[in-house]
Formats: structure tokens, C-alpha cells, sequence
């Protein structure tokens, strides 16, 4: 198995530009989604990068609220903002304990689900992998956190 | 912030089922999406198009609840369409694949035109 590759240290991080969270209830995401995006607007990502941020984000969001925290709402999902020259990045962060998840899951199959072979769920993780330059993943005995990676420029954004 | 919770208007159209979907596609729409559904089969219509014109969210467990309508169409060998998806939402579709089962159109003309030829 693939080891998930560690969250940058604050060490190799620029500014902070936004550091909040969001109480673990269903719909949360979205809160979550349009704080963030608020932010790298102002870094200048727009258009259907930001979208693409934005389901990331959400996505993410839901991970955390959903498998890290069990839906309780007195359990944060907590989010920061950072930047570089180069990068956005999105850490979320929930308070789940066992080992973090995969990276390297693999993608759904469509074929399988329709047949009633899979459940129909199971697209968050391959959503966020597929809407952002880089996601990372790490954890601790009582955290997990997801870092997504936007490069700004001309060549960011998928 | 508040939750847009999904409702969903049925009609008919030349014969194919209309659902028209307005707020967010998301957990709490499974009961609104399937009780649609069920009422457009209800007819027995070859042809059922989702009409996302007012949708502005869906997330992954949206997306679930649509593999599920498109499981239940191909079952019954209907086709299940799909039109108005903004261009971050036809993205969606095209990378999770629903795009290769159900087709996508631009909006709800083009879909029924061509859905009277199938």
C-alpha cells in the first residue's frame, strides 16, 4: 500500500489567509465552500477553476464532517487558507482517529453501481482528485487533514 | 447557511417525463428525487429527463442519488436524460462517466427533440 504523501509543515507555508470552522452538520459543506471561495477570489481564481475549488472544498468538508467526526456537531471540521507564490492551499482538518484515507483509492465504477454491484455512493475522494492540482493527505492518533493544491498562474487548475 | 432543499415539478412533454429540479442535490433530496421519479413512471414513459435549470449544488451524494435513478431506468429499459447542467456540472458528469449512460443536451428543446427520435 501507497503511503499517503504528509501535509506540508507550517514551515513551507506562506500566508494564512483565512482560518475557520464549521460545526459537523449536514450541509455544512457549503459554508465551508463559500468561505473559501470568497478567499480565492481574491487571489484571482475564477471561472471554472474556482468551481472545480469549490466541489474540492465541499467535498472534503463532507469527508471530514462524515468520517472524521460522525456528524457531531460540537466536533468542528476546521479550515484553513494558505498561500504561496505559487499555490493555494486548503487544509481541512477533523478530528477522526484510526489511519487516514487512502489516496490511492481506487476510482468508482459506474458498470458496478448500475449493476447494484457497488453502493452508489463513494465519489467524494475521486471528485477531489479530480478537481484540484494536488491533494494530500496526513494524520495523527485524533486528526486527519486534507490539503488541496491549486496552482495559481496560467497553468493552474486542472 | 441555509440548505436550498430540492423540490421537483412532473410534467409531460411530447411524451417523455419532465422533472424540473429546483435547489440543491444533496442528502436531503433523496426523498424529493424519488418520489418524482416514481410519480414519472408512473406513466410508463419511454423517455424521463432531468431538467437541472434550477439546480446550483450537486454534491457527491447527489451524484449517488442520480446512479440510482439511472440503476432503476435501465432496469425498466427506459432512457434517462439529462439537460441545463451548467459547464462545471456536464464536467461532473463527463469525469464520473454518467455522461457515457445518460445524455447530456444544452436544454430542454434539444433534449426533447431528440428524444422524440429515439
Amino acid at each position: 500500500m501507497t503511503e499517503p504523501n504528509p501535509a506540508r509543515t507550517d514551515a513551507d507555508l506562506g500566508r494564512t489567509l483565512a482560518d475557520f470552522s464549521v460545526p459537523s452538520e449536514p450541509g455544512n459543506e457549503r459554508l465551508a465552500m463559500e468561505t473559501v471561495a470568497e478567499t480565492a477570489t481574491n487571489l484571482g481564481i475564477a471561472g471554472e477553476n474556482l468551481e472545480r475549488l469549490k466541489t474540492a472544498v465541499a467535498e472534503a468538508t463532507m469527508n471530514a464532517m462524515e468520517h472524521g467526526n460522525g456528524y457531531r456537531p460540537e466536533v468542528p471540521v476546521e479550515l484553513q487558507v494558505l498561500a504561496t507564490d505559487r499555490d493555494l492551499l486548503v487544509r481541512i482538518t477533523d478530528r477522526g482517529s484510526g489511519p487516514p484515507p487512502r489516496k490511492d483509492a481506487d476510482a468508482p465504477d459506474l458498470e458496478a453501481k448500475l449493476e447494484g454491484m457497488q453502493t452508489a455512493r463513494g465519489w467524494g475522494l475521486f471528485l477531489i482528485k479530480s478537481m484540484v492540482d494536488e491533494m494530500n493527505i496526513s494524520g495523527d492518533e485524533g486528526h486527519h487533514t486534507v490539503e488541496l493544491v491549486v496552482h495559481l498562474g496560467a497553468e493552474g487548475g486542472k | 447557511m441555509d440548505v436550498r432543499h430540492l423540490s421537483v415539478e412532473v410534467r409531460t412533454e411530447d411524451g417523455i417525463a419532465v422533472l424540473d429540479l429546483v435547489g440543491e442535490i444533496n442528502g436531503f433530496a433523496e426523498e424529493a428525487m424519488n418520489a418524482a421519479y416514481a410519480e414519472a413512471e408512473a406513466g410508463d414513459p419511454k423517455t424521463i429527463l432531468l431538467n437541472f435549470e434550477g439546480v446550483d449544488y450537486i454534491n457527491s451524494t447527489g451524484i449517488a442519488l442520480i446512479v440510482g435513478l439511472l440503476a432503476k431506468a435501465r432496469a425498466a429499459h427506459r432512457s434517462l436524460l439529462a439537460c441545463n447542467l451548467s459547464e462545471h456540472y456536464v464536467e461532473i458528469f463527463n469525469i464520473t462517466r454518467l455522461s457515457d449512460f445518460m445524455s447530456v443536451f444544452p436544454d430542454e428543446q434539444t433534449a426533447v427533440g431528440e428524444a422524440s427520435e429515439f
